[in-house]
């Protein structure tokens, strides 16, 4: 009874609290009002420690967005962690994570950023590992150290912040900016911000990090977590502009959305499918931002946080349905068992490739005109779009391997959607993900922008898609014809399978020479060389040295006497006869 | 397998079966849609056939090698597993922890469930009385374990 109560009272005040932040929200945009809120704490040789508070109508709908998902995702895992014995554990681990990230969101100031900041590793390792087998032990690993890089990075510009003063970051942009040594800063944050996004050189942990239970990934690890990187640079973006560095972030978070385009396309884990195209998507936002466009980026990370959460709880559905099995090649038809959660799938799946007049269609299409607007160099303009190809690519390969090919895993079976519940809180962001696209327009951008583009140019997206498709298609439909394209070029197959090895590079590689090199240390040099010469080196000479006078004190005393005493005698006759 | 003189000493038709079967694991991983694996592990099944009746034993072994070596270079990168088997996804997700297990809980913990716990030693009792009337007493002498 408690069970199922802990997870309606809790979608229930998430709810509510969701469409209060709703409101307010309405409010605040159309007053164009912003409430900071200051409480000192205690202030010190003009050192002043303050608890601070923003709520203007970005925190407020970014808030609206991750309560009414968490609470949705809370009321899906009444259903889906059913058979779980801690359940109030795991639901209160939710809540935490709620409270962090609603902690960063409505904070201006550094130190509290950090608080939430570290909140969301923590819980985030702690729901990684949740499941407790020996896989999410190594991805929680993965994913605490990865982020704890950015933890460290913040922590770092904290101290740099003390020579302002204060910690309240928003007060001091303009200044920073003309600092040259307060520019480090930026540099600091951004790393932070990659980290925290899975950016090139971290992105290993996004896809490990899907050992955690299904509803954890739709809510930490597809719309909230990882757009919280975004989400700070957001907030810096009047301190970003016009830096040599933000270049290089263009390019990483292009290389991030191409690379993991391409590694879904050759995943073959479906929660992993997913968190790729989350890389994807969150490089997409992290590139657009690179550009300046700093609400673009923010729409994006919403309507993106809509379908991407609602496709992970379509994925957690038919995990159920499949007995724990992951694995795309053993599904397929699918839609004739579970028509409603294919239906979602469908829809999410289609907001995600930017179909028009579906939520992701309003964001990318924009971002995407806004690119061709920028005359950007054709490198980036080819990552741009062939993304957005492979975007639609791996999802309709997906789709056709849930969908349309036959079922591969036994001969005889009967697939069915478990209650309504879960269908239920699938509803509600069936229906974020179609309308929020269109709803966040014509809240956040009141004036058109204008694009003028040739109309092949315009069309470009749709080529792109089209091809995407029909790649899709033609990859997912296996012939006995057909040759295997993976062995006949195996190596470059490998290299894009396997995400060109990143984690390789970044993690396993790193540790496995770190630890290895601890572990050389510890024989050689603690257990070996300086314990022979302190220690046990030590103690031996003693030990030899101790035995041997204790020759000549305590056991033969009368041989030492006769032998001094033949001595002594032997030298005075040789004296004698010398003289 | 009573036979076996070293244990990990395999034979050689037992190392061709193990290769065999490994083989057509992975191209399980290449191949999912059914009736193409059928098609490709027949050719596969050909090309073991073709070499059965090898008598060479150096021949063999170094077909076996080479079959070896054929594998690795092809292996999938990402093999199909069923979830709860080693290397799945939800291998040792849900562990259910031996029976003798209760009998080291703390009495406090015990005392946390006296029913369960008095009819619990009372069914070891049960049980005792009926393993002694099956086979007897154990020998006090016998103080192997």
């Amino acid at each position: 009874m408690f069970k199922n109560s802990i997870c309606f009272v809790s979608f229930f005040f998430l709810f509510l609290f969701s469409l209060i932040n709703f409101f307010f929200f309405l409010f605040f945009m159309i007053y164009n009002y912003v409430i900071f809120l200051e409480w000192e704490l205690i202030s010190f040789s003009s050192m002043s420690l303050v608890m601070s508070i923003l709520l203007d109508w970005m925190s407020l709908l970014f808030m609206m967005f991750v309560l009414l998902i968490s609470s949705v995702v809370i009321y899906y895992s009444k259903s889906y962690m059913s058979s779980e014995m801690n359940l109030n554990r795991f639901i209160m681990l939710v809540l935490l994570f709620v409270f962090s990230m609603v902690l960063l969101i409505i904070s201006p100031n550094i130190i509290s950023i950090l608080l939430g900041w570290d909140g969301l590793g923590l819980v985030s390792y702690c729901l990684v590992i949740y499941y407790q087998n020996i896989k999410s032990y190594n991805a929680g690993m993965l994913t605490a150290l990865s982020n704890r890089i950015g933890d460290v990075f913040i922590l770092m510009v904290i101290f740099w912040m003390m020579n302002y003063g204060s910690w309240n970051y928003v007060f001091y942009m303009d200044f920073m900016k003309n600092d040259y040594v307060m520019e480090l800063m930026s540099i600091m944050i951004i790393i932070a911000a990659m980290t925290k996004s899975a950016q090139i050189p971290f992105s290993a942990w996004l896809p490990a990090a899907m050992a955690a239970p299904t509803p954890v990934s739709a809510l930490v690890h597809s719309s909230t977590l990882v757009t919280a990187g975004v989400y700070l640079l957001i907030r810096f973006n009047v301190l970003l502009l016009d830096k040599f560095f933000l270049k290089i972030l263009l390019l990483l978070s292009g290389l991030t959305m191409f690379m993991a385009g391409i590694s879904a396309n050759y995943e073959f884990d479906l929660k992993k499918i997913i968190a790729l195209s989350t890389l994807s998507q969150l490089g997409l936002m992290m590139s657009i931002l690179s550009m300046g466009m700093a609400e673009l980026a923010f729409f994006h990370l919403l309507t993106h946080a809509m379908f991407k959460a609602l496709l992970f709880m379509c994925a957690g559905v038919i995990i159920h349905m499949m007995n724990d099995i992951q694995d795309i090649r053993f599904m397929g038809g699918i839609s004739n068992f579970i028509p409603y959660t294919s239906l979602y799938m469908n829809i999410s799946n289609m907001a995600l490739c930017g179909i028009p007049f579906l939520a992701g269609f309003y964001s990318k299409d924009l971002i995407l005109d806004m690119v061709m607007m920028k005359n950007l160099n054709f490198f980036v303009f080819f990552l741009y779009f062939i993304s957005t190809g492979l975007t639609m690519f791996y999802s309709f390969r997906l789709s056709m391997y849930l969908m349309i090919n036959d079922f591969n895993l036994l001969s005889v079976y009967n697939l069915y959607d478990e209650d309504l519940v879960m269908l239920k809180s699938m509803f509600v962001l069936m229906m974020m993900s179609i309308f929020s696209g269109s709803m966040l327009m014509w809240f956040i951008f009141s004036y058109p922008y204008v694009i003028y583009l040739p109309i092949n140019l315009k069309l470009m997206v749709i080529y792109v898609s089209l091809f995407g498709m029909l790649m899709g298609y033609m990859i997912s439909s296996m012939e006995i014809y057909l040759m295997n394209k993976f062995s006949y070029i195996y190596n470059l197959s490998s290299f894009l399978c396997l995400m060109w090895f990143m984690p390789n590079l970044s993690t396993y590689g790193l540790n496995y020479y770190f630890l290895n090199m601890g572990q050389m240390m510890l024989k050689k040099i603690d257990m070996g060389w300086s314990e022979f010469y302190s220690g046990q080196g030590m103690f031996m000479i003693m030990k030899k040295y101790t035995i041997f006078y204790n020759f000549f004190q305590m056991n033969n005393n009368f041989n030492i006497y006769l032998f001094s005493f033949v001595l002594w005698m032997i030298i005075y006759l040789m004296i004698l006869m010398v003289m | 397998m009573a036979n076996v003189p070293f244990l990990g000493l395999k034979t050689h038709s037992q190392k061709v079966c193990s290769l065999y079967k490994r083989v057509l694991r992975n191209l399980e991983a290449f191949y999912d849609r059914r009736n193409v694996y059928r098609y490709q592990a027949v050719l596969m099944r050909a090309r073991f056939d073709k070499n059965a009746k090898e008598t060479d034993m150096r021949k063999a072994v170094e077909l076996l090698r080479q079959g070896e070596e054929e594998l690795f270079s092809q292996i999938h990168p990402l093999p199909k597993k069923f979830a709860t088997s080693p290397g799945g996804v939800a291998y040792e997700r849900v562990v259910q922890s031996p029976d003798w297990v209760l009998d080291y809980w703390h009495p406090l913990e015990k005392a946390q469930y006296p029913e369960y716990f008095k009819k619990r030693e009372q069914r070891k009792k049960e049980f005792m009385a009926m393993w002694e009337k099956e086979y007897g007493k154990p020998d006090p002498k016998d103080q192997h374990h």
